[in-house]
């Protein structure tokens, strides 16, 4: 059989297919490189790098040349070749900033990468310390390993440098190529770059704190440079025009939704409201706190632990989570993970002690353990102190989006949706729950009295929120113009839904306020995951339609990276 | 303890690790500088770019002698150790999925299922040889390309026209090059850009007609940028491109106003007299008759039909006059116009009596588009018999007969047909079977609507490219699987005629062949294989070819072989001489040119009316182009980068002025509906400045866009014009 084989003549096809598979570059063209030569390039380079390295209060900057940067885009193409980077990964951006007149048209492109900035916020809110400002060469590097995937740099960075690998868990951005700059080499940018317009400087930090006052700019457009003072110098000779904006000021972008961090925001503002009302029942009414307890901790346990949970999905990579002690000094991502943690210990207090009684009464064994007496005095202290550290993870919560300065995550805006969402959830959840307890009287007017919070609450939030997007969306020139204009462009099911949920929790929520019973429990439960939805629905807008700031992007917006 | 410190450090802040450990470099030696550690060569190789006409020489890095990653090479005198975003990309369009890896045949259900060779090509003869048997030799055409080397395009036309009886077949280079081919023929005498890429670096004068050099040729800006005697860099286009922007001087002429601008300038430098009389004198004819043409073209009338001021035309004039080395160049601004041929002969009118020839930084000179349009130009046999020769002279058939061995009476004594024509005869009726090469019609053709419609009329459409999801391709019966550049040999020309290496450096997927062995099948399969016997391998082809250039102004008789190419960083047509050559030279230092007599041609000719005029139901004009510089053409390949993808816009885009947007009541970013009388478009909005009132721009990558273009060609180059036709923009 092989015989019949060997001897078949192999046809010209068979030969051609076995030919297309040899690779001949290497043996037929031989290369005359050495094999320890020198970088070639950097006889074209050598004049784009400082030859000194950055002394006590300097550091390393881009410098871009306006005036010969042509948007051709080999720095980008460059610089994920020589850094080998995934497949649709880009540490530099191509932008354009035009305008002028009809008659005088202006449009300048515009090369960006990391600003390695003097206060980078990337690196103050970053939980973990996953950021190291180098103290040498001021690169701002990012120490891969350490990263826990949180994103918060995605977000406190305001040139949205940093970029989040789904793949890897981690983020990851230029970092100068510290290594080549290192040993003389210049970052692939710097070689690739066909008119040589950009080039590293060395700046003093100074100057770059200087040059950074309150409203300063890099380019129109760019975020205020008072924030993380960026080191990049652009420089140009040409004048540009008053009127020049970004090429995508105009473009609709809807952000990342970030669904973990709307499920543990809205479930941990629930159950801080919930305890907050267990607290205040504590304080002013013992008895009553004494009767409806047990479901309130048990109830509001099992929220906040399903939404310290669901904020765990939300990592890269969860279990460097443990590291978040780390960042305490600056970052309230940091702040945020302890106040929760610390938040859950009491809760945990307060659950047990609420139901010690019931587990005396089963187990009375448990007796033995009250030799500092009975635990289930310590109910209400440990309510109160759940509700103030739950009022404090609420406020952290906030600050995480006051702190990356987006005109939408404002303190006044961010604030009363946050704490909006506490004390709404709360009211309006302890009536749902209350209200199916058979309960002496007085706990009857407790649920009207606390149903009637929740409606004035629900009205008055509902009321700030709708006539704040109408102005904004009515004017141009509103500071929350945009975050308005992207909900009424691509989210207008979901404004409409929030209405339908807002009528229907308001005429639901007025049942328990008239009546107690079944059907007013029903009611009042009914009412309540209305509300539950509509705040989900409004933290999805939070994190959808939030402007979030950029260097000046392309005229048309390019492929996205991810939906 | 030390160790357990610093692991107990590194537990607390990962320095290191396996994240950490991805982006680590390492020495990548062969003078390459740092590169990713897991991306190290072991030996590397240079090998010429197979985007566009620029040529960069691109450094691949090899493990195993398999590419794993490129950087632009240093060393090349093209690029000087840069590439455009293209370049830096050119393995990963290899790798992607959709590659055509066996033959593909139509079934009864319409579906392209894989068949095996034998089957593909003896189907493909049966098929060829049935409709030419039927209906004549000629009914088989063949459309080719400016991407495949110029032993493949020489392959691919001598087994057309001398092995399989073809008479007709022409390239996509007829989309991109054609007028610069006609213009340079009737002017000079002979297809020859003059000019070496160091002419940018020499000029005092650079005038750009037509061309967004920052964008389509950004490795050539390169080459302006470097230019050390501050030039005046004069962009002549009706939008403000990058390009206009980086220039000291801009004129947004009206579209299709360039050659009665040109015409004016020529009359004021005259008038002037700012000539270099001894030049013309010793080296030209019929400038004479020229200078009187251009009297009426005054100031006033050019300024009118321009929309240029006359102080703008003084300036421009009084600048080229100025100018000691003033060099002109054009692109497809002027290639791809209704009156193209004789606005580059009006460039090189320019040039001719300004004495701007023939010296460092001087020259008319034609930028090419593909990476091969030059290769295709001289050796594909379709306009030109092979190696410039000319099918209609008895003594150029008897010399390639001679040559190549075979039979005179096997070479057509009549013209191919163009493009357009070879179109027109499908539609006619006259053409039943079409051979599509490594190009991609129903995408790129003008008004291609028209074309899709046409391919129904044939018997037989076989597509033969790298992509089994071209928008041609999806079209045809049988699709013959190539392998692409960089995995096969053989050499590309480019713009300044610098012939330039390719080597093989992956291996094709599946059953992928090289252009050049598919041929060679086709050839056996045929019947004619012993004619192309002498063919065994590229480099074979390419001492054939330089037979066949002996004696024609693009001798290359002196090229030894592959080696000598690699070597000198490619060599420049002509190279007779066994020595090696010097790495920048440039055509007529002497002033003799290719005619009989030497001498250059006045060639001149009164503007006609665009085809397409606007009217108030088609108000805008739409000018096409290209949109970004990681594009290329209809993105068979750049689409399939990652990367490149982010580097542009994923659908198309409209750019219309403030003015115009205002009137019609446009939002930025707002979607529009584009028509013509042949096809409308779906478009988003881009409010700029840098296109004029009453004209819009379309980038030409995305497949809908020569819906709209209006069918017209060139009466000389038959090249078409894409350049203008008249639009409508409505909000959707």
């Amino acid at each position: 059989m092989s015989l019949i084989e060997d001897t078949e003549p192999r046809t010209l096809i068979d030969e051609l297919l076995a030919e297309q598979q040899q690779l001949t570059a290497v043996e037929r063209f031989s290369r005359k490189h050495e094999r320890d030569a020198l970088p070639a390039q950097s006889r074209y380079y050598r004049e784009l790098i400082p030859l000194s390295k950055p002394m006590l209060g300097e550091q390393y900057a881009f410098g871009v040349d306006l005036d010969i940067c042509t948007g051709c885009k080999a720095c980008v193409s460059a610089c994920h070749s020589l850094n080998g980077l995934d497949d649709d990964e880009i540490w530099r951006n191509i932008g354009l900033v035009h305008g002028g007149t009809v008659e005088e048209p202006y449009q300048q492109t515009v090369t960006t990468a990391c600003h390695h900035c003097v206060d980078p916020a990337c690196l103050l809110g970053c939980p973990v310390r996953a950021y190291e400002k180098d103290a040498d060469t001021g690169i701002v590097r990012h120490l891969d390993d350490q990263c826990i995937g949180c994103q918060y740099c995605v977000l406190k960075c305001p040139y949205d440098v940093p970029k989040y690998s789904e793949k890897r868990g981690i983020v990851r951005k230029c970092d100068m190529c510290h290594g080549r700059l290192s040993v003389g080499e210049a970052p692939a940018c710097v070689q690739a770059c066909p008119s040589g317009a950009i080039t590293i400087r060395i700046v003093s930090k100074w100057e770059a704190v200087a040059s950074s006052p309150e409203g300063s700019h890099l380019l129109p457009g760019a975020f205020d440079s008072s924030y993380t003072k960026p080191t990049t110098v652009f420089t140009t000779r040409r004048s540009i025009p008053a009127n020049a904006r970004p090429g995508d000021e105009r473009a609709l972008r809807l952000e990342h939704a970030h669904w973990p961090l709307i499920g543990m925001l809205v479930l941990t503002q629930l159950a801080a409201g919930i305890y907050l009302a267990a607290a205040g029942l504590a304080i002013w009414n013992a008895p009553l706190f004494e009767a409806v307890k047990a479901p309130l901790a048990v109830t509001a346990f099992l929220i906040l632990n399903l939404g310290l949970g669901v904020s765990v999905l939300h990592l890269g990579r969860p279990l460097g989570a443990w590291r978040a002690f780390l960042g305490l000094r600056t970052s309230w991502m940091s702040r945020e993970i302890f106040a929760f943690s610390f938040f859950a210990a009491p809760a945990a207090g307060f659950a047990a002690a609420s139901l010690w009684d019931f587990a005396t009464g089963s187990f009375p064994k448990l007796h033995r353990f009250e030799m500092f007496g009975n635990p289930a005095h310590l109910a209400a202290p440990f309510a109160i102190a759940t509700a103030a550290l739950g009022l404090i993870g609420v406020f952290c919560s906030a600050m995480i989006y006051v702190d990356t300065r987006r005109a939408f995550w404002s303190r006044e805006l961010t604030f009363t949706k946050f704490f909006g969402t506490t004390f709404l959830l709360g009211a309006a959840g302890v009536v749902a729950l209350l209200a199916w307890i058979v309960v002496p009287i007085p706990a009857l007017s407790l649920v009207a009295i606390l149903a009637t919070v929740a409606t004035l609450i629900r009205a008055a939030l509902f009321g700030w929120e709708f006539t704040g997007f109408q102005q904004a969306l009515q004017d141009p020139a509103h500071l929350h113009h945009r975050p308005a204009l992207l909900a009424w462009t691509f989210q207008q099911p979901l404004l409409y839904a929030r209405i339908a949920l807002f009528a229907g929790a308001i005429s639901l929520g007025l049942v328990p306020i008239l009546q107690a019973g079944p059907i007013a429990a029903c009611c009042a439960t009914l009412a309540f995951l209305l509300t539950f939805v509509s705040q989900v629905i409004e933290r999805f807008s939070f994190f959808t339609t939030v402007v979030a700031p950029r260097m000046p992007g392309p005229l048309v917006p390019e492929t996205p990276t991810h939906a | 303890m030390k160790a357990i410190t610093a692991r107990a450090a590194n537990l607390i802040r990962a320095w290191d690790g396996p994240l950490t450990k991805d982006l680590v470099q390492a020495p990548g030696e062969f003078g390459l500088g740092k590169v990713p550690e897991r991306l190290k060569p072991d030996d590397t190789t240079t090998m010429v770019c197979g985007f566009c006409s620029t040529g960069c020489g691109l450094n691949i890095h090899l493990k195993d002698g398999q590419a794993i990653n490129l950087s632009a090479d240093t060393f090349y005198p093209v690029n000087l150790g840069m590439a455009c975003p293209k370049g830096w990309e050119a393995l990963t369009p290899l790798q992607a999925d959709d590659r055509a890896t066996t033959p593909l045949l139509r079934n009864e259900r319409g579906v392209l299922e894989p068949v095996d060779w034998e089957r593909a090509l003896v189907l493909f003869c049966e098929r060829f040889k049935d409709i030419q048997r039927r209906h004549g030799p000629e009914s088989v055409a063949w459309l080719g390309t400016g991407q495949i080397c110029t032993e493949e395009l020489a392959f691919l036309g001598s087994l057309g026209k001398f092995g399989m009886g073809m008479i007709h077949g022409d390239g996509n280079t007829r989309q991109c090059m054609a007028t610069a081919v006609t213009a340079y023929k009737q002017s000079f005498g002979f297809d020859a850009p003059p000019y070496t890429y160091q002419d940018f670096e020499e000029s005092d004068v650079i005038v750009l007609v037509g061309s967004n050099l920052c964008i389509a040729h950004p490795i050539m800006w390169q080459r302006v940028m470097r230019n050390r005697n501050r030039p005046e860099i004069i962009v002549i286009d009706p939008r403000k491109t990058e390009t206009a922007m980086a220039a000291t001087q801009h004129y947004a002429i009206a579209p299709k106003s360039d050659l009665t601008l040109l015409y004016g300038i020529a009359n004021i430098i005259i008038a002037s007299g700012c000539l270099d009389r001894d030049y013309i004198r010793a080296h030209t004819n019929g400038f004479a008759e020229f200078a009187e043409f251009v009297t009426p073209y005054t100031t006033d009338a050019v300024a009118a039909a321009t929309g240029l001021t006359a102080e703008e035309l003084w300036r421009l004039a009084q600048t080229i006059s100025d100018g000691k080395r003033v060099s002109f160049w054009w692109t497809m601004g002027v290639n791809q116009g209704h009156e193209a041929t004789r606005t580059a002969q009006a460039i090189i009118n320019l040039a001719l009596m300004t004495g701007n020839m023939g010296r460092p930084g001087t020259g008319a000179n034609s930028i090419t588009g593909q990476c091969n349009a030059m290769g295709s130009r001289l050796f594909s046999n379709t306009t030109n018999l092979l190696g410039g020769h000319d099918f209609l002279n008895a003594a150029d058939r008897e010399k390639v007969a001679r040559i190549l061995g075979i039979e005179e009476s096997r070479i057509p004594r009549q013209n191919s047909l163009a493009y357009d024509q070879i179109v027109q005869g499908i539609a006619d009726g006259k053409i039943k079977g079409l051979w599509i090469v490594a190009t991609n019609t129903s995408h790129s053709w003008i008004n291609h609507n028209a074309f899709n419609e046409l391919t129904k009329n044939l018997e037989f459409l076989v597509v033969q490219d790298m992509y089994s999801t071209t928008e041609t391709a999806q079209r045809a019966d049988l699709v013959l699987p190539a392998a692409g550049w960089g995995e096969k040999e053989g050499t590309f020309i480019n713009s300044e005629r610098r012939i330039g290496l390719l080597k093989r450096v992956a291996r094709a997927p599946g059953q992928a062949l090289s252009d050049f062995n598919i041929f060679k099948l086709i050839a056996q399969y045929w019947g004619c294989g012993e004619m192309f016997r002498a063919w065994t391998s590229p480099e074979s082809a390419f001492q054939i070819l330089k037979h066949l250039s002996q004696g024609q102004p693009c001798d290359i008789s002196g090229i030894a072989d592959y080696h000598m190419i690699d070597e000198c960083g490619g060599v420049q047509w002509p190279w007779t001489s066994s020595e090696p050559p010097p790495q920048q030279r440039r055509l007529f230092e002497d002033g003799c040119f290719y005619h009989e007599d030497g001498r250059a041609r006045f060639i001149f000719e009164k503007p006609r009316e665009v085809p397409e005029p606007t009217d108030t139901e088609f108000p805008f004009i739409l000018l096409t182009g290209r949109g970004t510089s990681s594009q290329w053409h209809t993105q068979t390949r750049t689409g399939k980068s990652d990367v490149l993808r982010r580097l542009y816009p994923s659908a198309v885009y409209v750019e219309i002025n403030p003015i115009d947007a205002k009137r019609l009541g446009l939002v930025p970013q707002s979607q529009v509906v584009v028509s013509s009388r042949r096809g409308q478009v779906e478009a988003t909005a881009v409010v700029t400045t840098t296109v004029q009132a009453g004209q819009v721009f379309m980038p030409m990558h995305y497949a809908n866009v020569n819906q709209l273009t209006f069918p017209s060609v060139d009466p000389y180059s038959r090249q078409p014009n894409y350049k203008s036709c008249a639009v409508k923009v409505d909000p959707a």
